[in-house]
């Protein structure tokens, strides 16, 4: 039994004012962000201060939303993002079957490789990777957008673990009863390792929404532009002197999918973050 | 429905000999134990007959067909595994029709099946829960209706009572000899514990490393231990051991001679037992009657309530354990005098080999 002492009470106090203080200067300039939003561009033009003071506007938001192009940035980001999702799942889960479970010749090596991969900075390989997609003239497609995201190291590596810490007698009791290897990775495998599938696929999916760099160098016509890619071709000048609200009400509508998918999956955000999967 | 056959088997990982040419005959109905140390090829052998090892030489038969080559879920076998291995994710019922649905069994003839599974174990208001929320006993129960609704030729069970706790795990001994009894079907039962071994085998079969020591019927191995490790391994207290040297033959029966001088006269055949070498002298708790013969110090005193277990130290520094009856125990210190049955007691030699008394004509 833990016995708590006025020691440990005040520790715990002086650590819960520590996490609060952070969390207040980690939330200050994104309540900032929201704020600006709100503000006409020809007031935030003069000052930046004034978040609690009007005037107030909504314009900000009816000018995304009036642009027509917002929501067709905003499907591709959701097909990119989605499409990146459910691919990264089955090739990364079919992967880490592979190593954690099957034995074939060149495994060890393969899986060596595979964390070698983990240090690969994508700023590396940005040159190569664009020139092989213009030589395929593939570039400002779903194809260019989805597929160099595809072989995620870090998803091999996650799902790999997962399925290794599953015990091999339940498998074992599934060859029993009859089930083919396919089988028993669809009916046992699969439903057993979703905590891990949850973790990988929230991961991938915000990586995805939230990319800029590879949409920015591949998709160079607006219409395959993704949100992130559309919203920053939007800003007017470099140092922002004006449309300062929109620009914030941009980033605002940007964050807001993410958002949701938060609410809807906290548990396993937090746990992907965490490093721990949920069971 | 068929007796199990293992003809030469052996296994090796890389030079690793774990079994070699091992080879046995379990009768169709048998309940049959392997029996021995952690690491011995017990389980090793199980899963090799479930199909979840592939032996590295030798043959499986059941009844007409050789199996040991077909897929496990092919083979006519079913198991129940040491940690359960229930599906997690699915329902009671579930994990007992995942196996006839994946050969195709009708719907209505799986629920018929199940229904009389879960009657039979007891667990048909447990049918619509998952593994999770049952106790370590459902669990099992589960585990074992999982096998039985396949209407196995074979049972194999990997040490299951290892994760009960002692109450339960006597209480399922019972219920698996009556589940024995009622289906009629071969079952082996792999454990390292010589009490389950003995409530439950028609024939034990004790293994060490990766050899078959001995197959008997339970009270033909505790009475007639063919090797001085079968001895040591069954029966609780374990047997007492005790070194002597030959001091020639009365009427054609070998005498032996204690470390403190105490001659023992032996029922055993003294043309049987090797002239030379080291021998041991072996016998049981219950052969030891308190009295007359060799002298020993009373050590240590276990009340088990219906008997009492006397550790007593002899001259050579040895110990010999002996019974009193439940409430009749000497005092720790105390010297007494003990004398071994004759007709109970048995000599080992170097290498471990048992010689048993003869009765006489």
């Amino acid at each position: 039994m833990k016995i708590r002492t006025p020691s440990t009470a005040t520790g715990d106090r002086l650590i819960l004012l520590a996490v609060v203080l952070l969390a207040a200067i980690w939330i200050a300039p994104i309540v900032w962000v929201v704020g600006l939003s709100f503000k006409p561009n020809e007031v935030l033009m003069r000052t930046t201060g004034g978040l609690v003071s009007p005037p107030f506007t909504l314009k900000n938001y009816t000018d995304i939303l009036n642009s027509s192009a917002v929501f067709g940035w905003m499907l591709n980001s959701a097909i990119v993002a989605i499409g990146q999702m459910t691919l990264t799942l089955i090739l990364a889960s079919l992967t880490g079957y592979g190593f954690a479970r099957t034995n074939f010749p060149g495994k060890r090596p393969l899986f060596l490789l595979t964390l070698v991969a983990l240090a690969v900075p994508e700023q590396a390989i940005i040159v190569p990777l664009h020139t092989m997609f213009a030589t395929l003239d593939l570039h400002n497609t779903y194809i260019a957008l989805i597929t160099p995201r595809l072989a995620f190291p870090f998803g091999v590596l996650l799902m790999t673990q997962y399925f290794r810490a599953i015990s091999p007698e339940i498998e074992e009791a599934a060859l029993l009863d009859n089930a083919s290897r396919l089988r028993i990775f669809i009916f046992i495998v699969l439903p057993l390792s979703v905590p891990a599938q949850a973790t990988l696929g929230i991961y991938t999916f915000l990586h995805a929404w939230n990319d800029y760099f590879w949409p920015l160098v591949s998709a160079t016509r607006p219409e395959m532009y993704t949100l992130t890619v559309g919203l920053a071709s939007m800003q007017t000048n470099f140092a922002q002197t004006e449309g300062l609200g929109f620009l914030m009400a941009q980033a605002v509508f940007a964050g807001l999918p993410v958002l949701v998918l938060y609410l809807f999956f906290q548990r396993h955000i937090v746990a992907a973050v965490a490093g721990a999967p949920t069971r | 429905m068929g007796g199990l056959s293992l003809r030469g088997l052996s296994k090796s990982y890389g030079s690793l000999d774990i079994m070699r040419d091992l080879s046995l005959e379990i009768a169709d109905g048998e309940f049959a134990v392997f029996l021995g140390p952690s690491g011995c090829g017990k389980s090793t052998l199980l899963r090799m007959v479930a199909g979840l090892e592939a032996p590295t030489s030798g043959e499986i038969h059941l009844g007409n067909r050789r199996i040991d080559a077909i897929a496990p879920g092919e083979r006519g076998v079913a198991m129940v595994f040491q940690n359960y291995a229930l599906y997690p994710h699915m329902t009671v019922k579930q994990n007992m029709a995942f196996g006839l649905r994946n050969v195709g069994t009708p719907r209505d003839e799986i629920a018929s099946k199940i229904a009389i599974a879960a009657k039979m174990l007891e667990i048909a208001h447990l049918l619509d829960r998952k593994p999770g929320q049952l106790s370590g006993g459902q669990r099992q129960r589960v585990a074992i209706g999982r096998a039985i609704v396949k209407q196995p030729e074979v049972f194999l069970f990997d040490e299951p009572l290892s994760n009960l706790d002692a109450a339960l795990r006597s209480r399922t001994r019972i219920e698996l000899a009556r589940l024995h009894q009622r289906v009629q079907s071969t079952m082996i039962f792999v454990t390292h514990d010589q009490v389950e071994a003995m409530t439950m085998a028609t024939r034990i079969v004790v293994m060490n490393h990766g050899r078959i020591e001995q197959v008997g019927a339970p009270m033909e191995i505790y009475r007639k231990p063919s090797t001085r490790f079968v001895a040591s391994f069954i029966g609780s207290p374990s047997m007492n051991f005790l070194p002597v040297v030959q001091a020639g033959e009365s009427d054609g029966r070998a005498l032996v001679r204690l470390a403190d001088g105490t001659v023992v006269a032996t029922e055993i055949l003294s043309a049987s037992v090797p002239r030379s070498g080291e021998m041991t002298l072996g016998v049981r708790a219950e052969h030891v009657t308190p009295g007359s013969g060799t002298a020993a110090r009373v050590d240590v005193v276990e009340r088990l309530g219906e008997r009492t277990l006397v550790y007593a130290i002899v001259d050579d520094g040895s110990t010999i354990v002996y019974d009193e009856p439940g409430d009749v125990a000497p005092a720790i210190g105390e010297h007494v005098r003990l004398s071994l049955d004759p007709a109970n007691v048995m000599l080992f030699d170097a290498a471990g080999l048992a010689y048993h008394a003869e009765p006489r004509a």
